[in-house]
């Protein structure tokens, strides 16, 4: 499955519950629509490295690897294959 | 109260070190006699554009060198500051624009739009200033400050109004907080007395909008000459952390105003940092927990010290001790000339160690909150102002907060009180954070315990339930637990309980 894809169902599914949301675009700021709060951008961090066996460098933790899951999908990537 | 203004100790700063630096932010380093230059311009420009004293003006802005320029130069126009979250929505910046009878905005490109919306629908005429013409904005601040240098600024009057808070509202509505111009001079004098100069280098990782950034970093260097160190946009933490210590370490910040989260994040932080220049870090907003005070000291080698403030007051305790190993718990004692006591129910002082409400008078302290005379009544006695926050004094005039009074719920005519079942609650292994509230019970004023639990693995409620029955008395334990995701907080960590009953 696509990183993206399931890093949308991680969110709906465990970061956004109760709050109606039902999609994500991929393209939409996570942050500044308040899609993903501190705490919530915690687990997604730990998700990602549990799901994709990767290990997250502080300097991979910016906002802009983090603005909307098709940033956090490409960094992903760049960390598998890197 | 002080005699003295914000403005009056601005003009000082610019006349002792014109040269040094007062904000720096993003690799741009605005000097003391630069900022009073564009607060003077800025004061000019909203001046041409029917700002008046008495006006409100509130700052929809990201924290950056703009906002302490605006900061100082609606004040020293003697119009009235209104601090407004920049994250807020649409209908919590109309609450804040109608409740602070908002006559101007000056927002950054972020919120100018929405801000412009707002504007359009309140009565009256609301004057809106962007930071820049990104979207069309037909007023920028840019053009406001342009032309030649301006006028120097008449200080203002100590009674004149310089600012108006909200509270944060976690156990109700949010309460507009009016301070003077001789309170916020009080405030920024009281954190000169806790020894800072204008060698030091203050990181501002709290938004400036909130009551504690506020005072740390924008009144306290006003008091010291000290410079501010501005960390852009400091949430969410976690992505500025790596940014947040390179800062500290490169720009050897002396001085570190934050909360528990922030100095949690550092201490995980994988990387480390030199932080050696950095000698006083001060945690508030809620209490410090023992592995965070720790985990931070060993990998950074300086002590985090608890500060007590509120927003009616700004600073108010700060744990000063020359070694709080021993007191880390402690908030410390008064600051400057604040008087605390720890009164009982009737509002007599209860002994040293015994714990009470804290009720404290300081010269920052609000005359009251707008329009709210009943409140003021039982919040403002004797001179002081009766926090609803527990603690208790030690012998040696030591603050500790233990709780907030109002919190604590009647079941079965017993006082129970949150804290104590939240604690039962968190040990438990599948729990991650607990939040325990009242909910309405069968009759009139009695309340049932509510547990609000965010669990950390498949977790049902008569698991909990039975824990907390082998660990506490029956009336305290919950009758209700609720499984949520994440509990809501306010910006600074507090619970905002009134979304969980």
């Amino acid at each position: 499955m696509a990183v993206v894809v399931e890093l949308e169902q991680f969110v709906i599914g465990e970061l956004t519950q109760g709050s109606g949301i039902e999609t994500i675009d991929p393209e939409e700021n996570l942050l500044a629509n308040g899609i993903i709060d501190s705490h919530g951008l915690m687990e997604l961090v730990s998700f990602i490295e549990t799901r994709y066996g990767v290990k997250l460098a502080d300097e991979d933790l910016t906002p802009e690897n983090f603005e909307s899951l098709a940033t956090v999908g490409a960094l992903v990537s760049a960390r598998r294959t890197g | 109260m002080s005699a003295v203004s914000v403005t009056e100790l601005l003009y000082a700063n610019a006349a002792e070190r014109a040269d040094a630096e007062a904000v720096v932010h993003h690799g741009e380093r605005v000097t003391w006699g630069e900022l009073v230059d564009q607060v003077e311009r800025l004061a000019r420009g909203l001046a041409a554009n029917g700002i008046r004293a008495g006006d409100a003006v509130a700052l929809v802005l990201r924290d950056d060198p703009w906002y302490v320029a605006s900061f100082h130069a609606v004040s020293a126009l003697g119009a009235i500051v209104v601090p407004v979250n920049p994250a807020f929505k649409q209908a919590e910046l109309e609450f804040v624009f109608r409740t602070g009878e908002v006559r101007c905005v000056i927002a950054d490109e972020r919120s100018a739009g929405v801000c412009e919306r707002i504007a359009a629908a309140l009565e009256g005429p609301v004057t809106v200033v962007a930071t820049s013409d990104a979207h069309g904005q037909s007023l920028t601040i840019d053009a406001l400050v342009e032309g030649p240098p301006a006028d120097r600024l008449a200080p203002r009057d100590p009674d004149e109004t310089f600012v108006y808070q909200f509270s944060s509202g976690s156990t109700g509505r949010p309460k507009r907080v009016p301070r003077t111009h001789g309170q916020c001079a009080a405030e920024a004098a009281l954190y000169a007395s806790l020894g800072m100069t204008a060698e030091d280098r203050i990181f501002s990782a709290i938004p400036l909008f909130h009551t504690w950034g506020q005072g740390a970093c924008l009144l306290a260097p006003a008091a010291t000459g000290a410079t501010v160190v501005i960390l852009e946009d400091p949430n969410p933490f976690l992505l500025q952390r790596h940014r947040a210590l390179e800062l500290l370490e490169r720009e050897r910040a002396t001085i570190f105003p934050g909360v528990p989260f922030q100095f949690r994040l550092l201490a995980e932080a994988p990387d480390g940092a030199d932080l050696s220049a950095l000698r006083l870090c001060f945690s508030a907003g809620t209490a410090l927990p023992r592995e965070t005070f720790e985990a931070f000291g060993e990998k950074y080698g300086v002590l985090v010290r608890q500060l007590y403030g509120a927003t009616e007051a700004g600073v108010i305790a700060a744990n000063m001790d020359p070694d709080p190993v021993a007191t880390f718990e402690s908030v410390g004692r008064p600051v400057g000339e604040i008087d605390v006591a720890i009164v009982d129910d009737d509002g007599q002082m209860v002994p040293a160690g015994e714990v009470g409400e804290v009720a404290f008078s300081s010269p920052a302290l609000t005359d009251g909150y707008s329009n709210l005379d009943d409140v003021n009544r039982t919040a403002f006695r004797d001179g002081r102002f009766f926090t609803g926050d527990l603690g208790r004094l030690d012998a040696e005039g030591r603050l500790y907060i233990a709780g907030r009074k109002k919190l604590l719920l009647e079941v079965g005519g017993y006082k129970v009180d949150p804290i104590e079942v939240e604690d039962v609650l968190v040990a438990h292994p599948k729990v991650v954070e607990a939040v325990v509230v009242g909910v309405p019970g069968r009759a009139d004023g009695e309340e049932t315990v509510k547990a609000v639990v965010v669990p950390d693995d498949d977790c049902d409620d008569r698991e909990l339930i039975r824990f907390c029955q082998e660990r506490l008395a029956n009336y305290k334990v919950p009758r209700i637990v609720e499984f949520r995701d994440e509990i809501p907080k306010s910006p600074l960590g507090k619970i905002l309980r009134k979304y969980l009953v």
